[in-house]
């Protein structure tokens, strides 16, 4: 009995490597795929038969993307509207978090629910009345205009996420706190916030990314390379200048580095984050 | 903890700066009782002005002749005009049936790719970890580079994936897959179960860590089989968590048009014409602000609905 299912245990395990490595190589592939292309010259990219390795290895693409297409300036616009979307995120919805986590008060269920539903709202729905009104403030086409729309979204999950953390980070300190005469404030900013630190970064990064990757709102909410992000510039170029393959795959390793390494420095309590967020909503 | 009053009362302003220092203000205003409401305001307002007033004016606008192009007649009250037009329009009712198609499939690859995946991470194999963050990879990838990946490879000419399945012989000639109006609504499902697949992966893997392994011991002395241990005990005990996830899903698959609008914008023809990337083009497209705020309204009490009914027949909210 005990051989059968060591037996069955085998071929399981074989079945789930098989599973996983091709996933991981479908996964990853593309993104290697979209490297190589970056290094190649344009004869290698568009040819009769396919070419699979550079046969010339050139750094030409990133050099004009980067000096010729304006890419520089949209990377800028889009770190100045992803720092504004994690600085209003973080002083607005840190201490609502807090508040959440730590305090049991009349209306706190329905609250949190109303941060939870405010997620099923259309973008569509959102992007056109959000139009008028920042054209009206005059924040449309601005940095600050973009990033306070995009906390429509995402301070709701920051929020959520961020209470996961909280919640996990033990009360016995604070309390000791509290009896020694500590403040509320004084705990939170001196105890609490401390402990929950890498989860508090983890959920930076998160709003980080989504922030650096948005599309939609940022194409309908910019007008100019004066507000205009990357994933806007780049698509308009796909669509306008008839963008060469290799300037583009350019564009795509250059944008997602910054995504590659977030990710890769708080992937595992970014992950428990995500999961606790969305498990308990 | 206690969490009532201040457990040691502070000590009175020894002089006239510490009776205006904003410190010790801000840690006496965190004694108070109203202090957890304080916190919460500015966020509540910011959502509020950015969330709940939008999507006010927004249903205000769907009764509204706006056109951004056209300014005569701009606020005008027209009452059901633009849902009667909706109901005429083949548009909408294409739409409609592509939105279902374009949800349903990619939900459907989604969590049964996501659920084989945790499925296989959960065994702790060697390696797992690595795998498991490789696998995670597209989901924190921008659309627009997903998008524009997925047309290389697809690219009638220099498509990679063209040539490999010439190769293997699975196909006769390279592919035009995005511009064949059979082939579209597929192959932009496809890069959209890939983009978001590792969601489903994610929260399963957190579910299936739940699980108490003395069911699985026990089934295996009933000699339940692997298949029958996944639907007699895996599956149920994941019942909220799928259901949660499905949601989460299906939100974000009606709400956002970005992936279609990259690789499509809807074509050929309309063959790949959602809901919520038809609402966007008659905004950005066409200026029908009016229009376009009828139709999200269509798309957010279809959503709501949906959620309801869903949760409901899932019956999560009995756990």
């Amino acid at each position: 009995m005990a051989q059968t299912r060591s037996g069955s245990n085998l071929i399981w395990n074989i079945l789930s490597y098989a599973v996983l490595i091709l996933l991981a190589v479908l996964s990853i592939g593309p993104l290697l795929w979209m490297l190589l292309t970056s290094f190649k010259v344009e004869d290698d990219i568009v040819t009769r038969t396919m070419v699979y390795l550079p046969t010339r290895f050139t750094l030409e693409n990133y050099i004009k993307l980067w000096n010729q297409s304006g890419y520089p300036v949209l990377v800028i616009n889009s770190l100045v509207t992803t720092t504004l979307t994690v600085a209003i995120c973080l002083f607005t919805g840190t201490i609502a978090s807090y508040a959440f986590s730590r305090f049991n008060f009349p209306g706190r269920t329905p609250l949190m629910l109303g941060y939870l539903v405010v997620r099923m709202f259309p973008a569509v729905l959102m992007i056109i009345p959000l139009f008028i009104v920042m054209r009206n403030l005059g924040l449309f086409d601005t940095s600050l205009g973009l990033a306070v729309a995009y906390t429509s979204f995402l301070l709701p999950l920051f929020v959520w996420m961020l209470k996961g953390f909280f919640d996990a980070a033990p009360t016995e300190l604070e309390s000791a706190a509290r009896i020694d005469g500590s403040t509320r404030i004084g705990a939170m900013f001196r105890i609490v916030i401390p402990i929950a630190r890498n989860g508090l970064v983890a959920t930076c990064v998160f709003v980080a990314i989504a922030a650096w990757n948005e599309y939609l709102f940022a194409l309908m909410l910019t007008s100019s390379t004066g507000s205009r992000t990357w994933p806007v510039g780049l698509q308009l170029m796909v669509g306008e200048f008839q963008l060469p393959w290799g300037m583009l795959a350019a564009g795509g390793i250059i944008s997602i580095i910054p995504v590659i390494v977030l990710f890769a420095l708080v992937q595992r309590v970014m992950v428990a984050g995500i999961t606790a967020g969305a498990v308990k909503g | 903890m206690s969490r009532g009053r201040a457990m040691a009362a502070l000590p009175p302003p020894r002089s006239t700066w510490d009776a205006i220092n904003p410190l010790r203000l801000l840690g006496e205003l965190s004694e108070t009782r109203y202090w957890m409401y304080l916190l919460l305001l500015p966020s509540a307002l910011l959502i509020t002005a950015i969330v709940l007033f939008p999507t006010v004016y927004g249903f205000q606008l769907s009764f509204t002749e706006m056109r951004l192009n056209r300014p005569a007649g701009n606020g005008a009250f027209v009452g059901l005009k633009h849902y009667q037009r909706m109901l005429a329009d083949p548009i909408f009712w294409l739409s409609l049936r592509n939105t279902a198609v374009w949800v349903t499939f990619s939900i459907l690859i989604e969590f049964v790719v996501g659920l084989v995946a945790a499925l296989a991470l959960n065994r702790n194999l060697w390696g797992g970890k690595v795998l498991a963050v490789l696998i995670l990879v597209p989901y924190f990838l921008p659309n627009v580079v997903a998008g524009n990946m997925w047309a290389l490879m697809l690219d009638s000419r220099v498509g990679v994936i063209n040539d490999i399945l010439v190769n293997i012989g699975l196909l006769q000639e390279y592919k035009a897959w995005f511009a064949d109006p059979n082939t579209a609504m597929a192959t932009a499902i496809f890069v959209e179960a890939w983009h978001s697949f590792p969601f489903f992966t994610l929260l399963i893997m957190a579910g299936l860590k739940g699980i108490p392994t003395d069911l699985y011991k026990a089934a295996d002395i009933d000699g339940a089989g692997a298949f029958a241990q996944l639907r007699l005990i895996t599956l149920p005990m994941l019942r909220t968590i799928i259901a949660a996830a499905v949601i989460l899903r299906v939100i974000g698959l009606v709400n956002s048009p970005d992936l279609l609008l990259i690789l499509t914008q809807g074509g050929p023809g309309r063959s790949t014409q959602v809901l919520s990337l038809y609402a966007f083009q008659n905004a950005y497209s066409d200026f029908n602000f009016g229009y376009a705020g009828a139709l999200s309204v269509v798309m957010f009490v279809l959503l709501m609905l949906f959620a309801w009914a869903y949760i409901r027949l899932s019956k999560v909210n009995q756990d």
